[in-house]
């Protein structure tokens, strides 16, 4: 996938610059439940349903040190009051990292943006976070629980920012960080339907790697 | 910070991990607990008035039989009966209830002072119709056969803990030192998968901060030698704490010697370390109002669903021991549990917290898993 250079910061799914810029239909694939990290999650999801989500549209775009990747996926299901709808983009350390269907691993952790829907009683939590993850679920931040951050906007080189919306039972997410992440030029995807509860390592993720070819 | 226990194939616990250095547990006698709820609002003080905790109560009292809190725990899964992980359900906020708003401005400062009533405003999203002692003194049973009594119930900081099996980031741990399930709230995401897996239901979520919550045995309290505040505070002198290991300690006799004290629902297979002195109760009444002296007011069968079938043997016991001392002979297990003394109820943890040294270290340790309410994330 091609990321060109661009003059704008495009947060927002709905801002001039996507409209100039081609995306790609990307197929997704439910986690594997064998590589799910502990008995307890493989033995309460075996046999029931899960990534449900079957494929996303992404497109991508640099603007200096930041890089803006838009997701898209139509998701007609009334939303969960426990669990919310979420989506993330994650980049291994090397081009050799094995492929991204269980979202990194011990030995080759991946760096994770995750972009999770606000529900009504979790409005102060940030929409997006900056993980390091080693397999399904085995989430680590980079660095201490952030404050919240109401607007959203981009802040220092290594913070990641978001800018969602839900319109015509399709979510269009931007997530937005360094772009020094993408240095690999790999990039997978996974989407959490939280209408089925999905969540940490349940979700739909891309089979094989997004090669990313960074203006 | 603390050493944790983990072993196992799974990455991060398999939540039979072991026995710790020590076990810090728990004795509530249930023949004395009145239901006062100082205890629960001991630890409701100390430990949840943060933002998103306002309808966690890591210490509840109920009234059994009930459908306790949340609303009928007891048929949501979870635990490991069969040696196995048993699939849960994660109570959501409807079913927890509380935390409620009340209409303090209409009633007081509104001029409706006489034509409305204090009512908690309803929230559209259920937590107004149950809390955490809905169906207090409900009961179950006929007049004059009626029947109902109190149980006290926080996590049971299990030998295999279940919640820490089922957390993927791994912060969810038993602590070597003490054996206490804490939470490293920095490391959970808020997936919620402890809530499943926990069969107690003891864990809650802070919606509003993000991660899992539960009791944590009061352990910078612990760490300076004073008991759990649901203990210390308990006027009924009815919670004993003390090492599980201890031959000389009321925790290690009332449970191994004598085994009078007994886990809440064994079947769930986590092992718990807090244990219960089962409730005797009066004798039923006939017709007439006569005593019948064969027929216990609280089923057996009941009893023996909450404690298992160890439980027969624990009431004859406490029976055999009554009927000693009305005999005019004495009873080490009666003595043990009338509790002449306050203090030998807190076994190694004896310290008055008003007499420690606060000083800006000590809060901090004391504080370290407790962020400030204004923390997000």
């Amino acid at each position: 996938m091609r990321v060109p250079e661009i003059t704008d910061d495009p947060l927002q799914p709905a801002d001039a610059a996507w409209r100039e810029l081609s995306s790609q239909t990307v197929p997704l694939v439910p986690v594997p439940l064998e590589s799910q990290p502990n008995e307890y999650i493989r033995t309460a999801w075996e046999g029931r349903p899960y990534g449900r989500v079957g494929e996303v549209q992404v497109a991508a775009a640099r603007h200096g040190e930041r890089l803006f990747v838009r997701l898209e996926w139509a998701d007609a299901a009334e939303p969960n009051t426990e669990f919310p709808d979420g989506a993330g983009v994650f980049f291994p350390d090397s081009a050799d990292d094995g492929p991204p269907v269980t979202i990194g691993s011990r030995a080759a952790p991946v760096r994770l943006w995750a972009w999770r829907d606000r529900l009504v009683v979790q409005q102060d939590l940030p929409a997006v976070r900056d993980l390091v993850a080693s397999g399904p679920g085995v989430f680590q931040p980079v660095g201490p629980r952030p404050e919240p951050d109401p607007d959203e906007r981009p802040g220092g080189p290594s913070e990641v920012s978001t800018g969602w919306a839900l319109a015509d039972g399709r979510w269009a997410v931007v997530v937005s960080g360094n772009v020094g992440a993408a240095a690999s030029g790999r990039m997978g995807v996974v989407v959490w339907d939280g209408s089925n509860e999905e969540r940490a390592g349940i979700g739909a993720v891309t089979p094989s790697w997004v090669p990313l070819a960074v203006a | 910070m603390s050493s944790r226990i983990e072993s196992g194939p799974d990455v991060t616990g398999n939540g039979h991990a072991g026995h710790p250095a020590g076990q810090v547990a728990m004795v509530f006698d249930l023949n004395k607990c009145m239901g006062c709820q100082t205890c629960s609002v001991a630890c409701k003080v100390l430990w949840t008035r943060g933002e998103g905790e306002d309808h966690q109560w890591w210490m509840t009292v109920n009234t059994q039989p009930g459908l306790g809190t949340p609303k009928g725990w007891e048929q949501m899964g979870g635990g490991r009966p069969d040696g196995r992980p048993k699939p849960g359900h994660q109570p959501g906020r409807a079913e927890f209830g509380g935390g409620w708003s009340f209409n303090y401005d209409e009633v007081f400062y509104g001029g409706k002072g006489r034509s409305v009533h204090l009512q908690p405003t309803d929230t559209g999203d259920g937590t107004t119709r149950w809390g955490m002692n809905w169906d207090e003194d409900q009961g179950a049973g006929e007049y004059p056969n009626s029947y109902y009594f109190y149980l006290p119930r926080l996590c049971n900081h299990c030998t295999h803990p279940v919640c820490a099996a089922a957390c993927p980031t791994g912060a969810m741990y038993k602590r070597a030192e003490d054996g206490a399930v804490l939470r490293d709230e920095e490391l959970c995401q808020g997936s919620r998968f402890c809530m499943e897996a926990c069969p107690y239901k003891k864990i809650y979520f802070n919606y509003t901060r993000g991660v899992a919550q539960h009791c944590i045995l009061c352990f910078p309290r612990l760490e300076q030698g004073v008991a759990p505040t649901c203990a210390r505070q308990c006027p009924g002198r009815l919670t004993f704490v003390g090492m599980l290991s201890d031959p000389e300690g009321p925790i290690h006799k009332l449970v191994h010697q004598w085994e009078l004290a007994l886990p809440l629902h064994p079947e769930y297979g986590t092992e718990p370390n807090i244990f219960y002195v089962p409730p005797l109760a009066p004798y039923r009444l006939h017709d007439d109002m006569s005593i019948d002296y064969e027929t216990p007011r609280i089923p057996p069968e009941y009893l023996e669903s909450l404690f298992g079938p160890k439980v027969h043997q624990a009431l004859a016991t406490l029976k055999t021991e009554l009927e000693r001392v009305r005999a005019g002979g004495t009873s080490e297990i009666l003595d043990t549990l009338i509790v002449y003394r306050w203090p030998e109820l807190f076994g190694p943890f004896t310290t008055d917290p008003a007499q420690l040294e606060r000083t800006p270290e000590k809060v901090a340790v004391a504080l370290r898993s407790k962020p400030a309410g204004n923390d997000h994330g």
